[in-house]
C-alpha cells in the first residue's frame, strides 16, 4: 500500500502538478505531519502505521488550510482517509479550501482501525490504495438515551466538570478554522475560571459543530480529561439529520441548512 | 433552537428552560402573556441545578 502512495506522490511532485504534499513522516520514533516537496526523500513517509493507514492520525486538512491561507495560488496534495475526505467536502462547502487547488490522495483504513474508531465509512470516495473495510454501526447516542433524564444530567455534569479548558478539542479539530473563536469571547466564557460554565462551554462548541463535525474522533483522542465529546457531536449530527436530512461531509458541495435563511429550498 | 433544545434534553437539562419567541414592540399583551407563562414554567421547574452553589459543592 505504501509503495503505491509513494509512487503517486512522486508522480505528482515530479510532473509539477502540485507544489507539495501534506502527509505523515515517521521520524525519531514519532509520527508527525510533514510537507513533502520536489526532491524530498520519501523513505520516511508514513501512513499512520508502517505500511498502512494506522492509528497515528493528524488533522492534515488543518495543516492544509493553514498552508493554503499562506499560498492561496498553489496546488497541494494531501493524504486523506474516509474521515479526512468528509472534512475536505466540508471545507470546500465552507469556502476554506478550493477544490481546484487540492489533490486528495485517498487511502482506506483497515477493519481493526474502523472498529476502534467506530467509523461509519472508513474509506474515501476517491481512493487509490487499500481495501475498503466495513462501516461500523453507531450505537453511542442510542445507548446514552436509554438512560433517564436525571441520569443523563449527572453523567454530563460529571463529564463537563472534568474539563480543564485546554482548548485541545478545538485546536485538533479539522473543522475548526475560525479566526475568532466564540469560546474565547469573554461574554460567553470567562477567562481563567474553572470549572467551566456548564453546559455553556461544551454546548457552544457542540452547536458550532452541528453542521460541521465529520465524526473523525480526534477531539475525543485529544481531550486530556477523557470527556466523550464526540458523543455530544454525534447527537447534534443526528438532530441535523432527522430535522433537516443533512449529514456533514457526505456529499460534495451540499449546502448546510444552517447557512440558509428563509424557507428550505426545493429538493 | 431546534438543535439546542434537543441538545439540552440530551444532557439532561429541562428543555423548557430555553424559549424563544418573536414579539413585535406593538404587541404588549403578547409579551406580557409570554413572560408570565415562562415565569410560571420556571417556578414549577425550580432553581437551575446548575446554579453556582450546586456546581461548587461538587467541584
Ligand atoms: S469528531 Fe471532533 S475533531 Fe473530529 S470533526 Fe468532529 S468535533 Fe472536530
Ligand atoms: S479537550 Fe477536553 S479538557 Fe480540553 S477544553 Fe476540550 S473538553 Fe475541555
Amino acid at each position: 500500500m505504501i509503495d503505491q502512495v509513494k509512487q503517486k506522490i512522486n508522480d505528482l511532485l515530479s510532473n509539477g502538478s502540485v507544489k507539495g504534499v501534506v502527509a505523515l513522516v515517521h521520524t525519531n520514533g514519532n509520527v508527525a505531519p510533514c510537507l513533502y516537496q520536489k526532491g524530498d526523500d520519501l523513505d520516511k513517509l508514513c501512513l499512520g502505521d508502517t505500511d498502512s493507514a494506522g492509528d497515528a492520525r493528524y488533522p492534515l486538512n488543518k495543516v492544509l488550510v493553514t498552508l493554503s491561507r499562506q499560498y492561496p495560488d498553489e496546488v497541494f496534495g494531501v493524504l486523506v482517509r474516509g474521515c479526512d475526505e468528509r472534512g475536505l467536502y466540508g471545507l470546500y462547502r465552507l469556502n476554506q479550501l478550493d477544490p481546484e487547488r487540492v489533490v486528495p490522495i485517498g487511502i482506506a483504513c483497515p477493519q481493526s482501525l474502523a472498529l476502534q474508531c467506530e467509523c461509519k465509512k472508513p474509506w474515501p470516495d476517491d481512493m487509490m490504495a487499500g481495501e475498503t473495510s466495513e462501516g461500523i454501526d453507531q450505537k453511542g447516542v442510542a445507548n446514552a438515551e436509554s438512560n433517564s433524564h436525571s441520569e443523563r444530567f449527572s453523567y454530563w455534569k460529571g463529564q463537563f466538570l472534568k474539563c480543564v479548558k485546554c482548548y485541545g478539542c478545538r485546536d485538533i479539530c479539522p473543522m475548526c478554522f475560525c479566526r475568532e473563536c466564540s469560546l474565547e469571547c469573554e461574554d460567553l466564557v470567562s477567562k481563567g475560571d474553572l470549572p467551566v460554565e456548564i453546559p455553556v462551554f461544551h454546548l457552544v462548541r457542540a452547536m458550532h459543530m452541528a453542521d460541521r463535525c465529520i465524526d473523525c474522533g480526534l477531539c475525543d483522542e485529544a481531550c486530556p480529561a477523557d470527556i466523550p465529546l464526540r458523543l455530544l457531536y454525534k447527537k447534534t449530527a443526528q438532530i441535523m439529520n432527522t430535522e433537516f436530512g443533512f449529514t456533514s461531509g457526505i456529499k460534495k458541495y451540499e449546502k448546510s441548512p444552517l447557512s440558509l435563511m428563509g424557507p428550505a429550498p426545493e429538493k | 433552537m431546534i438543535v439546542l433544545s434537543q441538545m439540552l434534553d440530551f444532557c439532561g437539562i429541562e428543555k423548557e428552560r430555553l424559549r424563544a419567541r418573536w414579539v413585535s414592540s406593538a404587541e404588549a399583551p403578547e409579551f406580557v402573556e409570554e413572560i408570565n407563562d415562562f415565569v410560571d414554567i420556571l417556578k414549577k421547574l425550580g432553581p437551575s441545578p446548575l446554579g453556582k452553589e450546586q456546581v461548587e459543592a461538587v467541584a
